[in-house]
């Protein structure tokens, strides 16, 4: 056991009645890693998180953070994880300040400090206008960045993002791309983080896991994996449906083109590609 | 376990605050309905055990409405649970589930008590002689936190909102009809006296109506209702645990 690892996961299993949610995963993270979650609907990123974070009990398999097995020192861990659910889970009848009040007092911040991290935070995210007013009048935007907000305000030490720009506007993505990569650069969070939208892992991960049917099935920088499949590709438009090619240069690509009676594109390879590839189904957005 | 219990009451006071007049309204109004059907329409020169019906009705209601009111918890943490996923945010911070339960119990408590100030000003209003003294002030407690708690268990159970509403119609509504809130159970058939026994709304009553009515009060009832009480908090610890199944 590697005691710098923030986490190790070995075996993970997640059994429901005759299905395998997820089916004996294993890795490890070191400090500061941004690590991307990679899978279509269903292949079981969301248990994954629920395990990790203490919501459910797995059903086989071991996590330790910083070498501490997780069941048995689950609340000295918990302190050190945030948590950015799929769904929101704000409480809808409280104020923005209320929520993160809330949250301070769970996460044993001391009284005296709680109010004024609050307002740094609401501050430093741009919301502070929003402080006073009930979250069920928010936008999903803003909601959205109350959530990742209030997994920040006790300092984790690893963050979980469960889909966190999931149906917001490219505007506030980047605002919220601004802000992870930020907590992670300065603060040297460790940061997993789920999404459907390829092309935000490709910015902003480092390194890619991608788990298909419970099972990870890819564990590498986005580099190295688009290198795997050939760096460049021919789309091939036929008359109903779009063909891709693969190849290493650009030259052989232009050369299958000349080839073809088809409309064609060449194009560099997107991480995307390489999903699709590895996962044998195109994903809904 | 002190971080876990004050972040419950935290939030569920502040939203408490924003709603108290409606839930007081509505805590105020069944009860009242029943005083004047029973204590007035139906109850009046009737006497119970030597009391006036009326003075016999008002313990009655008072555990029933703290009853009412403290189990309400149980319908909002299956909210919080199921629709807004905010019990989630309890789940995986680093507070006990011990300081989750008692939290929550203590709320319930709350409100519990709240629902039998109420019926204290009813029994002022309709010039009701009560006594007031410690036993009863135990018994109250022991009393909304066994429902309190036992909300806590059910709210843990049940799946969704219809499981929550089986509950209420199989186990709250026959007790409050069966345990002597409205009538002395010993005029009921054998049968039913053997069920009535099972019942902790059943001790909780002669407990409170004998307290307060200057009658004798059975301290093995009280044993009966602390039981109850520590039995409901290691069957919310236990529900609990299973939540994360
Ligand atoms: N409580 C449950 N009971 C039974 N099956 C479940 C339960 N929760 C999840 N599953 C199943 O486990 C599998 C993995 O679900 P999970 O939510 O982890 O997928 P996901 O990768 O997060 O998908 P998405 O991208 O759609 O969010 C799915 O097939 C799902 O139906
Ligand atoms: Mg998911």
């Amino acid at each position: 056991m590697n005691d710098n690892n923030v986490l190790t996961v070995a075996g993970l299993r997640k059994k429901y009645k005759d299905k395998a949610a997820v089916n004996g995963v294993s890795f490890a993270f070191s400090t500061g890693e941004f690590v991307g979650l990679l899978g279509p609907n269903g292949a079981g990123k969301t248990t994954t998180i629920k395990m990790l974070t203490g919501l459910i009990r797995p059903s086989a398999g071991t996590i330790h953070y910083y070498g501490s097995d997780f069941r048995q020192q689950s609340q000295t861990s918990k302190a050190l994880i945030g948590v950015v659910p799929q769904q929101n889970n704000l409480d809808r009848d409280l104020t923005a300040y209320e929520n993160l009040y809330l949250h301070a007092i769970l996460y044993g911040i001391p009284n005296g400090v709680r109010t004024q991290r609050i307002d740094e935070l609401l501050d430093f995210s741009g919301l502070a206008d929003y402080r006073n007013r009930q979250v069920k009048q928010f936008s999903g935007g803003t909601m959205r960045r109350l959530v990742i907000l209030r997994a920040l305000l006790h300092e984790p030490k690893i963050l979980f993002l469960d889909e966190p720009t999931v149906g917001l506007d490219p505007q506030i993505r980047r605002v919220i791309w601004d802000f992870i990569v930020k907590i992670n650069r300065v603060k040297n969070t460790t940061i997993l983080l789920t999404t459907h939208y390829i092309e935000e892992a490709e910015r902003l991960c480092k390194r890619v896991l991608v788990i298909n049917d419970g099972s990870i099935i890819t564990d590498g920088d986005p580099e190295t994996l688009k290198d795997g499949i050939g760096r460049f590709v021919l789309e091939i438009h036929k008359d109903d449906s779009i063909e891709e090619e693969f190849f290493d240069t650009r030259d052989e690509a232009l050369a299958a083109l000349h080839n073809s009676t088809y409309t064609c594109k060449v194009r560099g390879v997107t991480l995307e590609d390489v999903f699709l590839r590895l996962t044998g189904r195109r994903i809904n957005v | 376990m002190f971080n876990g219990i004050y972040a419950v009451l935290y939030r569920e006071l502040s939203i408490y605050r924003k709603r108290a007049i409606k839930q007081i309204l509505s805590s105020s109004l069944s009860p009242l309905l029943f005083l004047i059907a029973f204590g007035w329409g139906f109850g009046s020169g009737v006497t119970v055990g030597g009391l006036p019906y009326i003075s016999f009705l008002i313990p009655g209601l008072i555990t029933m409405n703290s009853l009412n009111q403290s189990f309400a918890i149980s319908a909002e943490i299956n909210i919080s649970r199921f629709y807004f996923h905010t019990f989630d945010e309890y789940l995986i911070a680093p507070v006990s589930h011990a300081g989750i339960v008692v939290g929550e119990a203590l709320f319930g408590v709350f409100r519990g008590l709240l629902a039998a100030v109420i019926i204290f000003i009813y029994a002022l209003i309709f010039k009701v002689t009560l006594f007031f003294n410690p036993i009863f002030l135990i018994a109250i407690v022991l009393h909304t936190f066994i429902f309190s708690l036992l909300a806590v268990t059910t709210s843990m159970i049940v799946k969704d909102h219809s499981g929550q509403a089986l509950v209420n119609n199989f186990v709250i509504t026959p007790m409050i009809f069966l345990c002597g809130t409205f009538y002395p159970i010993d005029k009921l058939p054998y049968a039913f006296k053997l069920l009535v026994y099972v019942f902790p709304l059943t001790y909780s009553t002669k407990v409170i109506r004998a307290a307060l009515t200057g009658g004798e009060v059975n301290i093995l009832y009280v044993g009966l209702m602390a039981f109850y009480c520590i039995m409901f908090f290691l069957t919310s610890l236990w529900a609990l645990r299973s939540v994360e199944a």
